[in-house]
């Protein structure tokens, strides 16, 4: 076949060896990019951070409660509700509540009622996140977005 | 060459794009993505507006851990509406789920109150499907190969097609309600409790264990049935029992739909230990239930008839108005069996009927000796009427009412009940032993003797009746046949060997290597080979019957004349040693004919 084609590439044959290699490139590109897709997980079997925390009822003005399973703190004053991260910014101990704030069991970090670092060896202070209300009524604390301190949702 | 390399590489590229789509392009992104757009739209407050803007669609899911394994439900992926009540009229799936006053669901301060929450409830433990699933094919439960697809709402491609109108509606999410409402007289679970009666009232306890309820041993054990089969499955066993197992001998119990559907969903309830019970709640249920209470002070005639109802006799027997339809009449029983026959049947049922399809209860010795006084008091005769209706009364369930054998218990009756219409077989028959049939019964059969409910008029007359209306062909006087009466070969070890041989070599496709009528060819032949070890039977047979049966046929069946095949008479005799030697000498006790060493 090579015996009666001439030495030179025409046209042709150039725009052939182009085309073929877009769609090989192409195809290898796609399949990179789809492998690159697949390391993360789309979904994992961990506790969904964003959840459900019950009726503003469940939480009569002045309430600081600390919900074990999910580690967060609500607080609630007056119509402004907001929640606080219990997991200790030092080595992720659950922190308790105390008078004065937080107190970490493991290694002494102290907190202000706001999670500011009042003592211990705790690096920053504890996390804020964004609380919300449902449409169904109900609130759900996002622990995917915190939020600046002293940031209150407004009923 | 370089032309298909291009247009090579194209198509692999656009394969390629095409899997890429389908793999990142997905529905319930789509719906998730339509739901924010309408609740952008719906939404007063501006700080949802703006949440809504940025959201982007992801997997949502519950994971469920109060409610047996451990469930991961991400329904709310496309459902993502089912919890926000500004939806409630849209169009699936972004559909708010309906508030329900009966499943507790309360109206305050302007809003809907769930009872059950989806955060802790999730939606699979109400619903069933595949919480899992991504696409509806799978989450819907439509796949065949997943057990439990959306109750009452989904039903799957290879279920019958008649039967598919009947399982669908939400009642059948009943049976996911009972896994934790188990009280009873629930008023959430109409069909559940009704399922439950239903299951006493029908008798299906007789056969059918459930753990807690039921001590059947006949049937299927039904304590996890619930778990195990799918409602199609269940509808159709009960329906039709011997759709999936033909050698199923469950009665059609011909139920209405509403029951059958109870029924069915009582079933899907079962599924061994349920989410409010515990190993021990059940073992105590267990314990409870093993013993049937027999009220007191009940003894004698009162007692058999109260057994006969609380063991479910009546879910195969005739008794009066109850028929369950699998087995012969009990009303005339007195007239027909005594004590020592009912005693003996009872005990073990196949001592009296080789082939009897009754299981032998293990009940107590009480129990068995008051039924027996009861049926043994059931002497009234069938009033006297004409042939036509005596048939219809005693006859027509086994024989048939055309008289071909093939009544509605007939399948269950072995051997099967005689094809009156068979012409050769019933001409080639003398009188007398017809007559003598009806008379003194077929022993080893379930033919019953009827000399005592009929008078001897009024067995000629039925017969006369039988042959006129089905064998039809007038009964033509027979020759005798040149065979002697009694066997003239005597019984010995020799004989019995040399009958063997013979039986071996010529006998044994039809009536089986084991002589009980179950040879290779026994199952396409109609009226079936005898059982040769039916010693009832056996014993009852006159040497002169044998002789003429093996040397001339029996006509109208697929025994063939011997003689034709050059049988001699000594060949006979030694058959009728042998056949004799199978048997005990005296009928239903364990020992073995006489000579016949080792066998």
């Amino acid at each position: 076949m090579a015996n009666h084609e001439p030495e030179a590439a025409t046209p042709r044959r150039k725009a052939l060896i182009w085309l073929s290699g877009f769609g090989l490139f192409g195809s290898a590109a796609l399949a990179a990019v789809s492998n690159l897709i697949f390391f993360k997980p789309r979904v994992t079997y961990s506790p969904s951070a964003l959840f459900s925390i019950g009726k503003p009822d469940d939480y009569p003005p002045g309430t600081r409660i600390a919900r074990e399973v999910e580690r967060v703190c609500i607080v609630r004053e007056a119509n402004k509700m907001a929640a606080i991260s219990t997991t200790c910014t030092h080595l992720g101990c659950i922190v308790a509540l105390a008078d004065t704030g937080f107190s970490c069991p493991c290694h002494g970090s102290r907190y202000d009622q706001d999670g500011n670092v009042t003592g211990g060896p705790a690096p920053k202070a504890l996390a804020w996140y964004q609380v919300n209300l449902a449409p169904n009524g109900e609130v759900m604390v996002d622990k995917n977005s915190e939020v600046e301190q002293g940031t209150y949702f407004t009923l | 060459m370089r032309l298909a390399l291009a247009i090579a590489s194209f198509v692999v590229l656009i394969v390629h794009g095409l899997v890429f789509y389908d793999q990142f392009s997905n529905r319930w992104a789509r719906h998730q993505t339509a739901y924010f757009e309408q609740a952008r739209s719906l939404s007063h407050n501006a700080r949802e507006r703006t949440e809504m803007e940025t959201k982007s669609p992801k997997i949502d899911q519950i994971m469920v851990t109060s409610f047996g394994e451990t469930r991961v439900d991400r329904c709310t992926t496309c459902h993502a509406a089912a919890d926000d009540p500004r939806f409630t009229g849209a169009g699936d799936p972004l559909r708010t789920h309906p508030y329900s006053e009966a499943m507790g669901d309360v109206f305050r301060n302007g809003r809907w109150e769930r009872r059950h929450k989806f955060t802790d409830f999730g939606c699979t433990v109400c619903h069933d499907g595949q919480g899992r699933g991504l696409d509806t094919y799978y989450s819907h439960g439509e796949d065949e190969f997943w057990p439990e697809p959306l109750a009452g709402y989904v039903t799957q491609a290879n279920w019958r097609k008649e039967f598919v109108p009947h399982l669908r509606g939400k009642a059948f999410m009943e049976a996911n309600c009972a896994q934790c409402h188990t009280d009873e007289n629930f008023a959430g679970t109409p069909n559940v409790n009704r399922g439950r009666k239903l299951f006493y009232a029908t008798n299906c306890y007789g056969c059918h264990k459930i753990d807690g309820l039921s001590e059947g041993t006949l049937g299927p054990d039904l304590t996890e049935a619930g778990k195990k089969y799918k409602i199609d499955y269940l509808w159709e066993s009960i329906v039709d029992p011997r759709a999936n197992l033909a050698t199923s001998f469950m009665p059609k119990f011909h139920l209405s739909d509403e029951d059958v559907t109870a029924l069915v969903i009582f079933l899907k309830s079962r599924r061994g230990v349920n989410f409010a019970e515990t190993t021990l709640d059940r073992y105590k249920a267990h314990v409870a239930n093993i013993a049937v209470v027999i009220p007191p002070g009940t003894a004698g005639e009162k007692a058999g008839e109260q057994l006969i109802s609380d063991r479910a006799c009546t879910a195969c027997h005739k008794l009066r108005d109850k028929d369950g339809g699998v087995s012969p009449d009990l009303s005339y029983e007195g007239l027909i069996r005594d004590d020592a026959w009912l005693m003996d049947h009872f005990k073990n049922t196949r001592s009296r009927i080789p082939d009897s399809v009754m299981p032998t209860f293990r009940f107590p010795e009480d129990d068995f000796r008051a039924i027996t006084t009861y049926l043994v008091s059931l002497k009234t005769a069938p009033a006297k009427a004409a042939p036509a209706d005596t048939f219809k009364t005693l006859c027509a369930r086994c024989h048939g009412e055309k008289g071909d054998g093939n009544g509605p218990i007939a399948w269950y009756l072995d051997p099967s009940p005689r094809n009156f219409t068979n012409a050769p077989f019933m001409n080639s028959k003398p009188r007398e032993r017809l007559l003598d049939s009806i008379h003194n019964g077929v022993a080893g059969t379930s033919m019953p003797p009827w000399g005592k409910a009929l008078d001897d008029d009024q067995i000629k007359r039925l017969l006369a009746y039988v042959s006129d209306t089905f064998t039809k062909e007038p009964f033509k006087p027979l020759k005798p046949r040149k065979v002697p009466d009694t066997n003239p070969v005597t019984m010995s070890q020799p004989s019995i060997a040399a009958g063997e041989a013979m039986f071996l070599e010529r006998c044994t496709g039809c009536h089986g290597r084991k002589a009980d009528g179950k040879g290779p060819n026994s199952l396409d032949i109609n009226p079936h080979p005898r059982n040769l070890r039916n010693s009832w039977f056996v014993a009852r047979l006159s040497d002169r019957r044998i002789f003429e049966s093996v040397l001339y046929g029996v006509q109208g069946t697929a025994m063939p004349p011997w003689i034709d095949y050059g049988m001699s008479q000594q060949d006979v005799g030694n058959l009728i040693n042998f056949i004799r030697s199978l048997n005990p000498k005296t009928p239903g006790s364990a020992e073995k004919g006489q000579t016949y060493a080792g066998r």
